[in-house]
């Protein structure tokens, strides 16, 4: 075994327990957090040094987060940093801080966003909100209009978690969209996540994700949420039921190919013949 | 659709450069993938493990390989202990990529023979494969057997399950109002036969 004479500097020692949070799965931030901490034996190192780690995990998860006196939720997500521990809720059109490690939102100020991008992404939030209401039992949705690199884009993300670690299970699905209003036929690009781990005296974890790209024409803000929210519908039916058809092919095909259930002869091997037929063969050869 | 299973074998390097005295206790209790390394002299793949350090090799039955596994490779070390003698074996099978997917089956059995002073020995009649006198015994252990069915019932079941907790692809209030049905048709099939009978 190899000897680790040299010990490993705090910054790479750092830069392994961030790793190792960034791939917590859904619903094991904290225990993975936990485990690294004692790992690394420096809180102040691994607070410090794995900060944006925590950032991170967050925005890269589509976290959900709620205002004290709200029933509604909004989402970290890159989109929405304001920087400085900050993010927008563009449903509210407010900005407020959040402390990655409680999960905590607090300090809400007013916070216009993109005003002409305003209509557009209201009318795509509502349809959107409506949408996740008939497919996801514990659905969140955030909708942002912004402009990046010049062109006036719409960015939809929608997450839906559940997590039972009680049950040994915790799972999320995140997915988001995005098109641009400049053109007359936009492109819609999304992106669609599915995780789920169980570990009930053993492991499995399914991670899955999938590109999806259609056309959509640009008309009205109301017409055209409702053909986006039609894609999105569409898309992440035939995903789901993808991931379900393919559970099956798995059993009949894959798995079987790898072990299979029972011999080619359909019955379990008889161990008294085959011991005799090897005796059998080396009494002949002897 | 792309499916990812995670192998935890850099994960496990990531520790122990993080805290190198848990290295002998991490490697002793977590499984990596086996390795395949190539004998030139038999023209033959074997498998390596913590086990064939010391202890012979020895190639194990291969019936039970082939009709379990159709292929793969497997690999037996055996060991003496003061009462009996101790063995790992181990099969790897890796599935042939067709059909765009990807993956592998690996088998680590430990098993422990222990011969009680006194009990008959097997007869020597020059044939140097005595193991093969506790074949059936090691063989009618079908713990693979039940770990199999286990993976494919209750965990790709269970893990399918989840994700449709997530996410329907039926409206849910159309969902709820086929349960508020389901449940009106059971109640009043459950009166009926309390009627007859």
């Amino acid at each position: 075994m190899a000897d680790f004479e040299e010990q490993l500097s705090d910054e790479e020692k750092v830069r392994i327990a961030a790793n190792f949070i960034i791939h917590a799965p859904p619903g094991e931030f904290n225990e993975v957090f936990n485990d690294v901490r004692l790992l690394l034996n420096s809180d102040n190192l691994l607070r410090e040094g794995a900060a944006q780690a925590f950032a991170q995990y967050n925005m890269d998860q589509f976290t959900p987060a709620k205002l004290d006196g709200s029933e509604d939720q909004v989402l970290i997500t890159e989109h929405g940093d304001l920087g400085h521990g900050r993010f927008f809720d563009p449903r509210k059109k407010q900005s407020f801080k959040f402390d990655h490690l409680r999960k905590e939102a607090s300090e809400p100020q007013s916070h216009e966003g993109e005003v002409a991008l305003r209509p557009w992404r209201d009318a795509c939030d509502e349809a959107l909100r409506a949408y996740v209401k008939d497919h996801y039992p514990t659905g969140v949705c955030t909708v942002y209009g912004k402009t990046i690199d010049g062109q006036q884009t719409i960015i939809a993300c929608i997450e839906g978690h559940q997590f039972q670690p009680k049950n040994f299970w915790n799972g999320r699905c995140r997915s988001e969209w995005k098109f641009t209003i400049s053109q007359p036929t936009a492109q819609v690009v999304g992106v669609l996540k599915i995780q789920v781990h169980y570990y009930e005296d053993g492991n499995v974890q399914l991670v899955s994700h999938k590109d999806v790209q259609e056309s959509l024409i640009i008309s009205n803000e109301v017409q055209t949420a409702k053909e986006f929210v039609k894609i999105i519908e569409n898309a992440e039916n035939e995903y789901q039921t993808a991931i379900t058809e393919n559970y099956q092919t798995m059993s009949d095909t894959t798995f079987k190919a790898l072990r299979r259930q029972l011999p080619v002869t359909r019955t379990k091997i008889d161990w008294n013949k085959i011991l005799s037929y090897k005796i059998g063969k080396e009494m002949q050869n002897a | 659709v792309r499916v990812i299973v995670r192998v935890c074998a850099c994960d496990c390097v990531r520790v122990i450069v993080c805290v190198p005295s848990l290295c002998e206790d991490l490697l002793s209790s977590v499984d990596q993938p086996l390795k395949i390394a190539r004998d030139k002299v038999v023209g033959k793949d074997y498998l390596l493990c913590d086990y064939n350090r010391d202890g012979d090799s020895y190639r194990c039955s291969t019936e039970y390989r082939d009709l379990y596994f159709e292929g793969g490779v497997s690999s037996v070390y055996l060991w003496d202990l003061d009462h009996g003698f101790a063995g790992v074996i181990l099969i790897k099978k890796a599935g042939d990529g067709s059909k765009k997917i990807k993956g592998c089956w690996d088998s680590i059995h430990v098993v422990e023979v222990q011969v009680r002073a006194g009990a008959p020995l097997p007869v020597q009649t020059g044939i140097n494969n005595v193991n093969c006198f506790y074949l059936p015994n090691l063989g009618n252990m079908d713990m693979e057997n039940k770990i199999r069915s286990t993976l494919n019932e209750i965990y790709f079941g269970k893990t399918k399950d989840i994700v449709n907790g997530l996410r329907s692809v039926q409206m849910l209030a159309d969902k709820s109002k086929q349960e508020a049905l389901k449940n009106d048709l059971m109640q009043v099939l459950s009166q009926r036969s309390k009627q007859q009978s």
